[in-house]
């Protein structure tokens, strides 16, 4: 009597089973779309403070990126007789980036400092959260950079060969977004030159840069960057004393544009520039501020009328 | 074997064979309803559209389930949809939108026609909930479910910020459009 009185029980369950199926039962057997594509944005911007960040343009949005750093503000050549560095420029940088894809990025841009011209090629390798599952922990991107000297030789044998003039920098760059508010990032890289003063100043000069950024609004972020070179393989004891780089800045983006305001003792803006010659302290007055404005504009509508934007 | 127990073998196979007839009534499900934003100011309209929306029905007790990913939602401009993305829907932390709620009065989903019906549930953006009955129309047709509603969410319902800097070019409700076709499903 137990036996049959199980079975029947289990048949009347059989059938109330079937019958129990709910929306959310059946919203399982669909592919579950909260986990789609890869996280925002690690940083805001393409750069960070003096460095390059692994973020890359947008498909189709051309970058315009107007940078200066002014003078010391304190020491021999700072304080109110310059304004703390505001009358001096020492140097300006006038860019823009495009994005032909979201992964690739071309730019050109052109310095005061040597009238350098440089032109650069980043590619987003790999994106946090992308990959076949989702779980892919980093960002990497990889960036080459050229830079073209285009001043008059300050001596005769300056530019003794034409070569002298180009300098290429190559760095791999990795980043993760931690949280919200915290990411961090890598970037070990090689400038590969020819115009060094000192013999002992190594060509292929390597350094490694550490950035990081902490988000202390939506819109308002405090960013830092490092440049660690001395000690690598070049000589700590050349008789001209270099620096590494350090920059510290507030990022505010107001949707389109991004506005970062800093402080930093390296006098030039170009990696080709600022990575080899950094030639003043934070100590000593000759730390500077400078200011980075980019503003983003989409060069083509989409076709689909159903994500146009228009603006009155 | 006693009368008894072959009673029992026979009900239970009642029971098994019976189970499909049983929810005889049809459920319809898809994953790539579209999803329409329209926000409209007198400075600036923006549009968004999403197309892997996830909908499911219970016709038996009219249950109906709604789930957008926002990272699907696609923008004319990039800048504007990471910024949909980062700072006002915060995506990474509430990656769906959601609609759970009731077909009240349940339509009768064996006769094809066009029904006009009310919905009353839950919508969930940016994990905020709230209670909403949202009209709509239910197409059925050579056994398949179409479906569309338009209605407005109020950005602030759902603990949405717009700071004042933007505030020209963002509408403070926003209109959103669902469209799509259910197959049925057992």
């Amino acid at each position: 009597m137990m036996k049959i009185a199980t079975i029947i029980t289990l048949s009347v369950l059989v059938t109330s089973l079937a019958q129990a199926q709910s929306a959310d039962s059946l919203m399982k057997t669909l592919t579950d779309t909260a986990r789609i594509r890869s996280v925002n944005p690690t940083f805001k911007s393409t750069h960070i403070v003096l460095s390059h960040s692994t973020e890359t343009q947008k498909k189709h949005d051309l970058d315009l990126r107007i940078r200066h750093h002014f003078g010391d503000i304190g020491g021999e050549f700072g304080s109110a007789h310059t304004l703390y560095g505001l009358d001096v420029a020492t140097d300006l940088f006038i860019g823009l980036d495009y994005g032909i894809t979201d992964k690739l990025t071309v730019s050109i841009g052109r310095s005061k400092h040597d009238e350098l011209f440089n032109g650069y090629l980043k590619y987003k390798l790999i994106e946090q959260g992308g990959g076949k599952n989702g779980n892919m922990p980093l960002n990497i991107t990889v960036l080459g950079q050229m830079g073209w000297i285009a001043r008059q030789p300050f001596t005769t044998t300056e530019f003794a060969t034409y070569a002298n003039r180009f300098s290429y920098f190559l760095q791999p760059i990795f980043s993760r977004k931690f949280s919200q508010r915290l990411s961090l990032q890598v970037a070990p890289a090689v400038l590969f030159r020819k115009n060094v003063v000192d013999v002992r100043d190594p060509d292929n000069l390597l350094s490694i840069g550490f950035a990081g950024r902490f988000k202390l609004s939506k819109r308002l972020s405090f960013i830092a960057d490092y440049t660690l070179i001395n000690g690598l393989n070049r000589p700590t004891d050349l008789p001209q004393q270099f620096y590494n780089p350090l920059g510290v800045g507030l990022e505010i983006e107001t949707g389109g544009h991004v506005f970062s305001l800093n402080f930093m003792n390296s006098e030039y803006i170009a990696e080709n520039s600022f990575v080899a010659d950094t030639q003043k302290s934070w100590k000593h007055g000759g730390v500077r501020f400078g200011f980075t404005i980019s503003r983003n504009f989409t060069l083509f509508k989409s076709k689909n009328k159903d994500i146009q934007t228009k603006i009155y | 074997m006693t009368k008894l127990k072959q009673l029992g073998y026979l009900l239970f196979g009642i029971a098994i064979a019976s189970a499909p007839f049983s929810s005889k009534a049809q459920n319809y499900i898809a994953s790539n309803i579209q999803a329409n934003l329209f926000s409209s100011t007198p400075v600036e309209d923006i549009k968004a559209q999403s197309n892997k929306t996830n909908g499911v029905i219970v016709s038996k007790t009219g249950e109906v389930a709604f789930q957008i990913p926002i990272k699907s939602f696609e923008f004319g401009k990039k800048l504007m949809q990471e910024h949909f993305n980062e700072n006002y829907l915060e995506s990474d932390k509430y990656p769906v939108a959601t609609f759970k709620g009731n077909i009240e009065p349940n339509i009768n989903w064996a006769k094809d026609g066009e029904y006009t019906v009310n919905v009353k549930g839950t919508l969930t953006v940016h994990g905020e909930s709230k209670a909403r009955t949202i009209a709509g129309k239910i197409t059925l047709k050579n056994g398949k479910a179409s479906v569309y509603t338009s209605f407005d969410v109020a950005c602030a319902d759902h603990n949405i910020e717009i700071p004042t800097l933007v505030f020209t070019k963002i509408a403070k409700v926003i209109n959103v459009k669902i469209s799509g076709t259910l197959s049925p499903k057992n």
